[in-house]
Parts: structure tokens; C-alpha cells; sequence
């Protein structure tokens, strides 16, 4: 055997025990009727699952508010941690002490963030709306057309370090070639960043971006948490409710075809970027 | 496409397709046949002997039966038992993933209701007839009617009351001496109560299972049922819409601002904290606001408890249960029936449980040691006509669906008619899938 | 040629003082604040007693040990350890295993693109679909409620995660250095463990503390597959949720535990961190 199969093996041996077996135990259970109430009377039933997920509207909800999330949440991540980013590079005193405070939230098991944040914001107990009360705002976190709001914020607050850190590594690989020449040539800050920094850093910002929308998708430990998606179904993510339908009503068939939809659809997104990337390195 | 990639992709769907056929044929393998068979004897011999472990939720409720198990040993010197005490929501996923195992990590289990038909159905549990019938003097018809049709599935017993959480209102005997007997009495007293400094009612709308379960007594109230007679569930009734549009109104008039998210607790601190006059909640969440160290703090003492208006209200009841893979069945039914005799609980509503014995209610000694003749009588009321919100397969599912419709309408996203209608259409097909 | 503007002594181009800067400073000064007032809220609250933390207007108070005392108690620093040996064991595997096939992935290009597409798929898929087979095959093997249950379910998604920063890494390496290695008579794999490691190791080192942060935060794993006896952290905090609510002052002391090591912790890595990832994972 070659030499680049044999150091690949153990990977792939792992890959499929730890990831492929499961992944394809899954896709066998979305094409049943299997529930964890009914085991061993189980029955092939092929694509219905996928034909009910299609049809429940409060599925395609889920994705809406999954994706919205994931769109806003990144964004606003991606501005801030930027921004921040850019500051931190050019702190010259208390640098480790800074860093390592300002990135310590993506360090606190997100759990406790949403349970520490249920209670700062609580309407009866928490310090932020007394605050507010004070100067008359009577803002209510977790209401009605607010709580996916709120979620939003708490990821923000808790990922936002994780953009600072994966930029700010990207910023200082970046050469200083550039940047000695742009301010040679007389360059405003402003003009530096947009022609100089940016362009370096795009390949950075994909990698960034693409990461953290993956793992905002499976957003579920605040929702959990704080509002188990109310209310109404305003804070219904998909991780949520395939949670919900899997386990808690048992119904695993329905779960896995759910998961299988969504697979679909960021593969999709995921190979457009993909082909888009590679069409820019190659140029 | 090149050849290449081309080959790649058909490696790659052989591996997949090759292990989704292992996983096929793996899947369903493991088999829960019980293990020994239970002696089915209900008269159980002192000196049985088993390691039983339980898991049960953290309420007063357990901490009572924990206190009670040395007086258990002295009956029964060779059973050992242990509880571990989980939060609500990770109970019910652990005893599941024990009961679908070769080998049970709990053999001995309480079930809430809404589990009962499901778990049954599905085999997770034993029946308990033989034993019921062959315990002496157990007498299993002196718990009250609607708490033994909730342990009753297909005519087998599967569970027997561990305790109960019907509702009720709870109100300020200092602010409001006579109770509402009518729904429309209730909402004008709440706008009555209703201050700046003071809501009139704190109201539990949090979506799913506390929305339902609030709102059910409403619609107890207003004449309405969940089920019709032919078992099938039916919420777009004239009732209905009256409580809802009741409860929405008294939402909007009389509970505390923002607060369409709460549930048991955001509701307790209000009232235990003078913020709200009144609130439908656990019935035994009355002796917990009178207690001396209690919540209530200067409030104590203040409060009462009442039936809902039109008397009949929503019940919820946990039950002990043996399930299907345990190998001690004998111990677990010597401690069962140690605990829910008629003498077994009345040491434990003494020690502050909340009762299920008709006989226990009307003791006259537990009226002495436990919470007054009065607060008894009145949960003997309550229990007598009450009803769970679901009978039948996936109840936990239904509740959900029928408590999001519930608080969209609350919300002001749905109409009530809209919402009710929603409710029950996906009500009956959760429970006829 | 000008003189370099003054605080640009390095030549980076970046200036310390105007506009620019003083509203960097003014960032990051808020930026202390947004993420110290939850902590401090946190650690206000741990000592506070339950009366105390129900009304939001206290401001002074004497503070009580209590809540410590019941958090120590719970067992959560022996939840907080076996959060360690799950995190170190995974992250360990993954790294050992990972490395090998990154390189394979990388040198050789082995699988072409779809090996680098089936690794960011692993990424995808949410937890709740793939928690039941890993339930059904703990019980098969006698695993359940162990942490070899969730060390494998960890592997699911450190896994791929690990290998997609050391593929990155390796793309960055030079090949003319393993062909030197190679000249001077080294074979391929100790070319590979001698000298193309070494290169990446700053990079690995960051992969690694990603994957032991992945694995530390995990909540939904570890809840089904190990929920008593081998409860990791992120359960046992879980476990404050009671019925009488959120026990607020045990559950703030709880969060303090997970926290505290961890801040102490990224002091000292992250400017490992930082110089790792910059090292060449972050390049695509």
C-alpha cells in the first residue's frame, strides 16, 4: 500500500467509526417510521419523512429563523470582531492581559452563558432591566418579536472574541510590505484599509465566516436555556426542533430526514462557495 | 466533471451505501425481553432483598420519601434503596435510554402523566394487576377516580399515585374573602385586584406545556372539555373560544406587564412577593406560601386555596412504576406498596407530601400534624373532578402543539379562532400518528 | 525618504495616536465592560443568598459562603475533570490520527476534493441526528453512561474540525523543505515527524486548544449519552435549572468554576494561540 493511503488510514478508520457510521445509521432511520417508543417494530417507509418535512411549515419556520439568526449573528460578529481586531493590533501595552480577557467568553460553556444571561436580563431579577427601568425604558428581553433579538446579542457576546482571534492572527500574518508602501505613499488610514488590509485579509474572512455560520447553525444551548423556542416559534431553530421531534416526542425517523434537509441545503451553499473560491485563486 | 472527481463521488456513495446496509442490518438488534419473570405476588416477603435505584425529580416530594426510607428498611431490612434527583426535563431521556437498555440502570421508575401512555404502549413497562390485587390490604380503589384512570392503560394498571399536582387558585385571603365561583367572576376580581403597584393575576402563558396546562382550568371553568365522547379532541367549541378570549383579556387587563413568558416560577416570586394577588397553581404550593422561612417572607400565612370556578381543574400526577427490563420487580413492588399503603402515605403527607388517598385525605390525624383540616378538604375537592390535558399515545407532542397555538393566540399572532382550530387539528394528528 | 509618523516606530504602518486610535482605545475599553458586567454579575451572585439575588436593587450586601459550600459539594470539580479527560483525550486522538491524513490530504492530495468536502460535511450535520446511533452502539458495547461514549461522540465533531486547521497548515509548509530532508537521506515518514512537524507545530498546538474548546463546551452529547454517573461540566451546570428555578447562587459559583480555569488558561495560550493560527491555518 502507498505511503499516502497508509498514513491515511487511521483517519478514515476513525472518520467512519466516530462520523460515517452514524451518519449513515441516520439516513437509515429517515427512511422508516422509527421512534424510540416502537424499536423493534420498525418499517421502511422510504422518502415519506422527507415528503412530511417538506410539508411542515413548522420546519421551513425553523430554517427561516435558523438562517436569519445565523446571517445576522455573523455579521454583526464579523463587523465587531474586526473592528476590534484592528484596535487590538495596535495595542502596545497590556497586550496578553487584554487579549485573553477580551476572549475569554468563547472559553464559558455555553450553557452557562445562556443560563447567566436568562437572569441578567430577566424581567423580575435581572440587573440590565432594573437599569433600564430607571431611565423609564421598560424593554421586556425575552417578549414577543424581542427574544430572537436577544439570543442574537447573547451569541454575539459570546463569539464575537472568536472573530477577534481568528482575525487578529490574520492580520498579524499579514506582510508589512503593503503596508510600508501605502504610507510611503501618503495613504489615510481609512484608504489603507479598504485597498491594502482587506484585500489581504479576504481569504481570512471566508475562513472566519464559513466557520462560525457553521456552528451558529447549530444554534441550541440558549434557546434551551432561555426561551425553548417561544414565543410562539420565534426562536425555533432548526438544532431546536430536530431536538424536539427526535427526542423529546420520540419521533427519530422525522428528526433524521429533518437533519438530512438541512445537510442538503448547506452543502448546496457550502459548494457554491467552494467553486467561487477556487475560481479566485486560480485567477 | 472530470473522470476523476467522477470516481471519487462513486467511492464515496459505495462506502455510504455500504454502511448504511451494516446499519440496517444492525439496527434493531438489541433485544429488552425482562429477564426474570416477578413473582406477581403482591404480598411480598420481608426479607426480600434487591438493590433499587430511582430517579426522581428534585421537589419537596422526594426529599420527603428520601426521609422516609430508614422507616422503610425497618420493614424491609434487605432492599436497598437509592434516588438520584435530576431537573425535570433530564428525567425523562434517562429513563427512557434505561429502559431501552440490555441492561436497566433504573429498576424502579416514576412516570408523570403525560409519559403513561406512551411508555405503556410501547412496552417500557410492567403491569402491575397481579400485585395491586394481591397485596393485602392495599385497597387500590381508595385513590381517587381520575388519579387511577391515569395509571390505568388498556385496562392494565402500569402505575400506581406517587403524588399529585392538580391545580387550583391560589389568592390572598386578606385581599379577596370570598374565592370566584364563576369565570366571569374571576376576570372581574383580577381587574378588581388589578393596581399599579399590584397586578391582579400572575398568569403562567409560557408556550407549550404551561400555557396548556394554565388555560385548561379556564376552559374547566367555562363549561369546556379537551376530548369530546368520541376520544377525539375538540377545541374549536363555543367554550373554548369563551376562555380563550377570556384569558387573553385577563392577560392583557390584569397580569404584570412583560410577562408572556412565565411559568412556575416567574408566577411564585410575583405572588410571594406581594406583586401579584393571585395566581392558578400547584395545589401544594398553598402549605409551601404559609410556611414559616418560606418564600412568602411577611406575606406568610396570607394565603389561600381554593377549587377553580366551576370545579374542575387540571390534574397532573407522577405514578411508580416497574419497568419492563428490571430484575428486582419483587423489591421494587415491596417498596411501592410500602409507600403508597394507606399508612405509608400518611406519613408522608404528615412529613408535607402532596396527598392521592381518598382515606389519608380525611384523616383526622393528618389534619392535626399536616396542614389543617381545611387545606385537605379542599385538594380532596379538587382532586375529586379532575382531568389530565392528555389521554392516550403522544401526549407530551400534543401538549406542545395545543400550548404554541395557545400562547401565539395570547401573543396576539393568531387569532383565537385561528389558534384553536390549529390546536385541535394538530392535536388529533399527533395522537392518531 | 520620510521620517516614520511618531508611534510608527516599526514601520507597520499602524499609528497609536489620531482619530483612529483613540476610537480603538475607546473599543476595547468597551468591550471590557460588555464582557466584564456579566462576570461580575456572576461573581457578585455566587455569594449572594437566595433573598438577596431576588431582588436586583441590592446593592450592598454581606456576603455569604453557602453557595460555594453547596456547588463544591455537587461533585462539580470532578465533573469539571472529566470534562478535562474527555477534552484531552479527544483532542489528543484527533491531533495523532488527524495529522497523519492531513498530510496525506494535503502532500498527496489523496481523495482529491471530496476528502476536503466529506471533512467540512462532519461539520454540518446537528448533534441531534447523530446522538441515537451513538446511544445505540454505547449499549451494544456495554459503554453507556461512560465517558468512552463521549469521547467517540466528541470525536464526531473535533475530528473534522482539527483536520481541516492541519490540512491548512500543511498547505503552508514549503515542499522544498521535505525534499531537502529527503535528499539528505531521511526516509518519508521521519521526513514527515522531523522536520515538516516541527513547522506546523505552533498551528497544531492552536488546532489543538480549538478542539479541547469544542469538546469542553459540548452540552448536547454529553447530556443523552452521559447524563449520571459520568456527567461532564456543561451537564452538571445544566443540572442548576431546578424546578424551584434557576438556584441562582449555586449556579453562579458553578459558572465561576468553569470559568476561572479557563481565563487563567488563555492568558497563557493565546499568544500561542494567536501566533498558530496565523501561522497558516487561516489561509483557504
Amino acid at each position: 500500500m502507498s505511503f499516502r493511503i497508509r498514513l491515511l488510514l487511521p483517519l478514515l478508520a476513525l472518520f467512519v467509526v466516530a462520523v460515517g457510521y452514524p451518519l449513515a445509521f441516520s439516513f437509515y432511520i429517515s427512511l422508516t417510521n422509527y421512534k424510540i417508543t416502537n424499536r423493534f417494530d420498525v418499517k421502511f417507509s422510504g422518502l415519506d419523512r422527507y415528503a412530511d418535512a417538506l410539508h411542515d411549515s413548522a420546519y421551513w419556520s425553523a430554517l427561516t429563523v435558523t438562517f436569519t439568526f445565523v446571517l445576522i449573528a455573523v455579521f454583526l460578529e464579523l463587523a465587531l470582531g474586526l473592528c476590534i481586531a484592528l484596535a487590538l493590533q495596535r495595542q502596545k501595552r497590556v497586550r496578553d492581559f487584554t487579549r485573553s480577557f477580551l476572549l475569554s467568553p468563547m472559553f464559558i460553556t455555553p450553557i452557562a452563558v445562556g443560563l447567566m444571561f436568562r437572569f441578567l436580563l430577566n424581567q423580575q431579577l435581572g440587573v440590565i432591566p432594573t437599569l433600564l427601568s430607571r431611565f423609564g425604558i421598560s424593554y421586556d428581553f425575552f417578549g414577543p418579536g424581542r427574544a430572537f433579538f436577544s439570543i442574537v446579542l447573547i451569541d454575539v457576546w459570546q463569539w464575537t472574541p472568536f472573530m477577534v482571534l481568528l482575525l487578529l492572527a490574520g492580520l498579524e500574518s499579514l506582510p508589512r510590505q503593503p503596508f510600508e508602501a501605502a504610507r510611503i505613499d501618503g495613504a489615510s488610514t481609512f484608504y489603507t484599509f479598504r485597498r491594502v488590509t482587506l484585500p489581504m485579509l479576504s481569504s481570512v474572512l471566508v475562513v472566519a465566516i464559513l466557520i462560525r455560520g457553521l456552528d451558529a447553525l447549530k444554534v441550541f444551548e440558549y434557546v434551551y436555556a432561555i426561551t425553548r423556542g417561544g414565543p410562539g416559534t420565534e426562536t425555533q431553530t432548526i438544532q431546536y426542533y430536530v431536538y424536539n421531534t427526535g427526542i423529546t416526542f420520540f419521533r427519530l425517523a422525522s428528526a433524521s430526514a429533518m437533519a438530512y434537509g438541512l445537510l442538503a441545503v448547506v452543502m448546496f451553499l457550502v459548494i457554491l462557495l467552494f467553486r467561487r473560491v477556487e475560481r479566485a485563486r486560480r485567477s | 466533471m472530470n473522470r476523476s472527481f467522477i470516481r471519487q463521488v462513486l467511492v464515496a456513495s459505495s462506502v455510504v451505501a455500504a454502511l448504511t446496509i451494516t446499519a440496517a442490518c444492525s439496527g434493531g438488534s438489541t433485544s429488552t425481553k425482562p429477564l426474570s419473570s416477578p413473582s406477581g405476588n403482591g404480598d411480598v416477603a420481608k426479607t426480600v432483598s434487591g438493590d433499587v435505584h430511582v430517579l426522581m425529580e428534585g421537589v419537596p416530594d422526594t426529599d420527603i420519601v428520601k426521609g422516609l426510607l430508614p422507616e422503610f428498611n425497618k420493614v424491609y431490612p434487605n432492599v436497598h434503596v437509592s434516588i438520584e434527583s435530576l431537573v425535570y426535563d433530564q428525567i425523562r431521556d434517562k429513563i427512557v435510554a434505561s429502559f431501552t437498555a440490555p441492561k436497566a440502570t433504573y429498576n424502579l421508575a416514576i412516570i408523570d402523566n403525560p409519559w403513561m401512555g406512551d411508555f405503556a404502549k410501547a412496552g417500557f413497562l410492567k403491569p402491575l394487576d397481579a400485585y395491586v390485587k394481591t397485596t393485602p390490604g392495599y385497597e387500590y380503589q381508595d385513590f381517587a377516580q381520575p388519579l387511577r384512570d391515569i395509571g390505568t392503560v388498556n385496562g392494565k394498571i402500569y402505575g400506581v399515585p406517587f403524588y399529585n399536582y392538580g391545580l387550583g387558585l391560589i389568592y390572598r385571603k386578606d385581599q379577596m374573602p370570598q374565592p370566584p365561583r364563576t369565570l366571569a367572576d374571576l376576570a372581574a376580581q383580577a381587574a378588581k385586584l388589578n393596581t399599579p403597584s399590584e397586578a391582579g393575576i400572575a398568569m403562567q402563558p409560557q408556550r407549550g406545556y404551561k400555557a396548556f396546562e394554565e388555560w385548561g382550568n379556564y376552559l374547566f371553568a367555562a363549561g369546556g372539555s379537551i376530548y369530546g365522547s368520541d376520544g377525539k379532541v375538540h377545541l374549536n367549541t363555543p367554550e373554548a373560544k369563551t376562555a380563550l378570549n377570556t384569558y387573553t383579556k385577563m392577560y392583557n387587563a390584569s397580569a404584570p406587564t412583560n410577562s408572556p413568558n412565565w411559568a412556575f416560577d416567574g408566577a411564585l416570586r410575583s405572588v410571594s412577593s406581594g406583586k401579584s394577588a393571585m395566581m392558578v397553581s400547584s395545589n401544594w404550593m398553598l402549605p409551601t406560601l404559609n410556611k414559616k422561612g418560606g418564600p412568602a417572607g411577611a406575606l406568610t400565612g396570607k394565603f389561600e386555596l381554593a377549587p377553580m370556578p366551576g370545579d374542575k381543574q387540571v390534574l397532573g400526577l407522577w405514578d411508580w412504576a416497574v419497568p419492563a427490563n428490571s430484575e428486582t420487580s419483587d423489591a421494587d413492588w415491596a417498596f411501592i406498596s410500602w409507600l403508597t399503603s394507606k399508612a405509608g402515605e400518611k406519613q408522608r403527607v404528615i412529613a408535607g407530601g402532596a396527598p392521592t388517598r381518598n382515606s389519608v385525605l380525611t384523616d383526622t390525624e393528618v389534619a392535626q400534624k399536616g396542614f389543617g383540616a381545611g387545606y385537605y378538604s379542599t385538594v380532596g375537592k379538587i382532586l375529586a373532578n379532575s382531568s389530565p390535558l392528555c389521554r392516550g399515545a403522544n401526549c407530551d407532542e400534543m401538549i406542545q402543539a395545543v400550548g404554541t397555538e395557545l400562547n401565539a393566540a395570547i401573543a396576539g399572532k393568531k387569532s383565537v379562532d385561528d389558534a384553536l382550530t390549529a390546536a385541535e387539528t394538530q392535536a388529533n394528528k399527533i395522537q392518531s400518528s | 525618504m520620510k521620517a516614520p509618523t511618531r508611534g510608527d516606530a516599526d514601520g507597520s504602518g499602524l499609528v497609536s495616536h489620531g482619530p483612529w486610535a483613540i476610537l480603538g482605545k475607546l473599543l476595547i475599553a468597551a468591550g471590557f465592560v460588555v464582557v466584564a458586567m456579566p462576570l461580575l454579575w456572576v461573581l457578585l451572585g455566587s455569594f449572594k443568598t437566595g433573598a438577596q439575588l431576588n431582588d436586583p436593587t441590592v446593592l450592598t450586601f454581606t456576603p455569604t459562603l453557602e453557595n460555594w459550600n453547596t456547588v463544591v459539594s455537587s461533585g462539580i470539580l470532578t465533573a469539571a475533570g472529566r470534562s478535562v479527560i474527555v477534552g484531552v483525550i479527544t483532542v489528543t486522538l484527533s491531533v495523532l490520527v488527524g495529522s497523519m491524513g492531513a498530510y496525506s490530504i494535503s502532500r498527496y492530495k489523496t481523495g482529491g476534493s471530496a476528502t476536503r468536502f466529506g471533512i467540512l460535511a462532519a461539520q454540518v450535520l446537528p448533534p441531534a441526528v447523530l446522538v441515537f446511533p451513538f446511544l445505540a452502539l454505547a449499549y451494544d458495547f456495554q459503554l453507556n453512561d461512560t465517558l468512552a461514549a463521549v469521547i467517540a461522540a466528541h470525536l464526531s465533531f473535533v475530528l473534522p474540525v482539527v483536520c481541516w486547521f492541519l490540512i491548512g497548515f500543511f498547505d503552508a509548509v514549503p515542499i522544498a523543505l521535505e525534499e531537502q530532508a529527503m535528499i539528505d537521506g531521511l526516509g518519508r515518514f521521519a521526513a514527515f515527524r522531523k522536520v515538516v512537524i516541527p513547522q506546523v507545530a505552533p498551528g497544531v498546538g492552536a488546532a489543538a486548544i480549538f478542539g479541547f474548546v469544542l469538546s469542553w463546551n459540548d452540552l448536547f452529547y454529553a447530556l443523552i449519552l452521559a447524563p449520571g454517573n459520568s456527567a461532564t461540566l456543561p451537564v452538571r451546570i445544566a443540572g442548576f435549572n431546578t424546578f424551584r428555578g434557576v438556584e441562582l447562587g449555586a449556579m453562579c459559583a458553578a459558572i465561576l468554576v468553569s470559568v476561572v480555569p479557563v481565563l487563567t488558561a488563555t492568558f497563557f495560550v493565546q499568544r500561542r494561540l494567536v501566533r498558530g493560527i496565523s501561522g497558516g491555518a487561516v489561509k483557504f
